[in-house]
């Protein structure tokens, strides 16, 4: 399982991507949603805080809350999305204390899935410990236009095709082969002008002889409004391509860069917010977390600092942060 | 349902079963990608098999999805090959379009606009319809400056789709108008596979693609005339003496030969010398049963002569 990302910078408080409340809520990231209810839930802890984060929450960004009821955040989540490195082990040895945090949670009935860069030596040391559901997504596939291209280039993907595809041809003759990239792990699909017969082979034969490559779709709209004076042929059609040579459903997304969250979500049937995302880097975790609407949980077990974490240059807050996951099983409410 | 054969369900073809089809039947209609060739190489066996089952009498029809050609060009395909197949014996996808709108009287005055290739257009022209569009659109592009307007043909009263190699936007927003715009324009598909041979060495998307594009455009379903349809039987009953439950089907591919030919009461044979495996015909979710199902067509052959 692998996941892309793009290498660590804390990103300035005016980027697009970090919390903001002018920012409008869209249906899937809801980051607006899931901050109200940090700000209100108990677990955030004590007047004195709450009257610090309503402030911060003014200011747009509010502070991450050192994890004090692990039970609570436990019982509102529904599954937990593991990173691994810094997180479960460091290198190839087990963080302390990993195995019967993963049990408890298995115990109540959580459900466990892990991504992680690389470390398939130290996946196969511990086998059957970890829950192998397959997201395996090295590179994206783009049928579309400059918008998705840029969209995901922010999330930290890699990605393949979109527009300069469009000059690709191909002729059905005797011996012609279309090759494809085997890391493709999704392929994304959204409104294309610069649609062609080459970009529907390289998406289908992705989608079908990639193990588990996903097929989502940014957009489904019969019609679009290129111009004022008529409709136009929509993002519908391309997905209607794919979906004609794959027979495969696409997963439909609100944005392009949640679509591992959302992909995880309605295979689940829960929300986003039902999710807790724990990592170990702000810029890329919890950042992508954030974005796809679910709580997210820092820990210091990794590369992040709590000096990194308050410092002023950063303004990536999850929601708690506390020192390895093993806390999980110290930290209880407290009882006055 | 016996139609002359062992009680289903699908059995792999024995010795027995093979003298028992061939008994029953006095015509065969083959399905031609992954069944007699696959992209331009004739699969192996095939020529002995056709000779073998015209020795013993069988009427041979070719009967494909595959609108690329027209009937004069796939003849000319299978002599390519060595094989002896005149037009007549031939139905394809691209006839089966020319011949709906000339049996539901297609006005002369109207067009036609073609998402598709030269088999198409050819069929049409022969019926003596009036075409636009075909490969030569597949070079257009929009220019997206402001006051742009995508002009189409208000005289156009059918759009048919079929597998499109050159398929692009132009195309498509051309079609969808139409359809949308033109009152009482007919929408036809070829077929609607989603893969197929075109080449030997892999599958490519089948006009399944370009027809669902359209059709998620402009939100109404197709007529489709190819296979699965059962259009083409007519005209094949028309020009041989035949009975369907004296015919047997022989394709690769399950939601269009073989239920072509359960749709039209012939008997089925499956080859797995095409785009379907025995998992995928075996798996708990296919409902799609053949009577009988093989590797390939020369497999009669070998068991003809056990």
């Amino acid at each position: 399982m692998l996941l892309t990302r793009a290498s660590p910078t804390f990103l300035p408080s005016t980027s697009a991507a970090s919390p903001s409340p002018q920012q409008a809520p869209s249906p899937i990231s809801g980051r607006i949603q899931h901050r109200l209810v940090s700000v209100s839930s108990p677990v955030s802890g004590g007047p004195r805080r709450a009257a610090r984060r309503s402030v911060m929450a003014a200011a747009g960004a509010v502070p991450a809350a050192k994890l004090e009821d692990a039970d609570a955040l436990i019982d509102s989540v529904e599954t937990f999305i593991f990173d691994c490195d810094g997180v479960i082990w460091k290198g190839d040895k087990l963080i302390d204390g990993v195995p019967e945090t993963l049990d408890l949670l298995r115990s109540k009935g959580k459900r466990l899935v892990f991504v992680t860069n690389n470390s398939t030596k130290s996946r196969k040391q511990y086998g059957k410990k970890f829950e192998t559901l397959g997201l395996n997504v090295n590179e994206v596939y783009v049928i579309g236009e400059e918008g998705i291209l840029k969209e995901l280039e922010l999330a930290g993907f890699q990605y393949l095709g979109g527009p300069s595809d469009g000059d690709k041809k191909i002729e059905l003759k005797p011996g012609f082969y279309m090759e494809h990239d085997k890391d493709v792990g999704a392929v994304v699909v959204g409104f294309d002008r610069y649609f062609n017969y080459y970009k529907v082979q390289y998406g289908t034969l992705c989608i079908r002889e990639n193990p588990g490559c996903l097929f989502i779709a940014t957009n489904r709209d019969a019609v679009t409004h290129l111009t004022d004076a008529q409709e136009w042929a929509g993002g519908g059609s391309m997905v209607g391509a794919i979906l004609g040579s794959t027979k495969q459903e696409p997963l439909v997304v609100g944005k392009p860069s949640t679509f591992m969250m959302d992909y995880l979500a309605k295979k689940f049937g829960i929300t986003t917010s039902q999710i807790c995302m724990v990592g170990d880097r702000l810029d890329t975790d919890i950042l992508f977390g954030q974005n796809g609407g679910c709580k997210t949980l820092l820990v210091l077990s990794g590369v992040t600092s709590v000096q990194m974490l308050q410092s002023p240059d950063n303004s990536i807050q999850p929601d708690f942060y506390t020192n390895q996951i093993s806390d999980f099983l110290t930290l209880k409410a407290a009882t006055v | 349902m016996a139609n002359g054969l062992p009680n289903p369900p699908t059995g792999l073809l024995t010795a027995g079963a093979t003298r028992s089809l061939v008994d029953s039947v006095d015509a065969f209609l083959f399905d031609c990608d992954g069944v007699i060739w696959k992209g331009d190489e004739l699969i192996e066996g095939v020529s002995e098999t056709l000779d073998l089952l015209r020795k013993l009498g069988k009427k041979l029809v070719f009967v494909t999805n595959n609108s690329r050609k027209s009937r004069r060009q796939y003849s000319k395909k299978f002599r390519a090959l060595g094989l002896e197949v005149t037009e007549e014996e031939i139905f394809t996808s691209s006839f089966a379009a020319a011949m709906f709108l000339k049996l539901n009287n297609f006005s002369p005055e109207k067009k036609v606009y073609v998402v598709g290739e030269d088999g198409i257009l050819e069929e049409l022209r022969l019926a003596g319809f009036d075409c636009l569009g075909g490969p030569e659109d597949g070079k257009k592009n929009i220019l997206l400056e402001a006051n742009f307007y995508f002009e189409h043909d208000k005289s156009v009263g059918a759009v048919i789709v079929g597998l499109d190699q050159y398929f692009n936007y132009y195309k498509m927003q051309y079609a969808s108008l139409c359809i949308r715009e033109n009152p009482g324009c007919l929408f036809i598909a070829t077929n609607r596979d989603p893969t197929g041979h075109m080449t030997s060495a892999q599958e490519w998307p089948g006009a399944g693609t370009m027809v669902a594009a359209v059709s998620c455009s402009v939100q109404k379903e197709p007529i489709v005339v190819g296979k699965p349809s059962s259009f083409l039987m007519d005209f094949l009953l028309k020009s041989f003496n035949l009975e369907t439950s004296r015919m047997c089907m022989v394709g690769d591919r399950l939601d269009t030969d073989i239920l072509f030919g359960q749709n039209t009461g012939c008997k089925t044979l499956l080859v797995l010398s095409g785009v379907t495996s025995l998992p995928e015909l075996q798996d708990a979710s296919n409902t799609i049963h053949p009577d009988l199902y093989t590797n390939s067509v020369y497999d009669l052959v070998g068991l003809l002569q056990q």
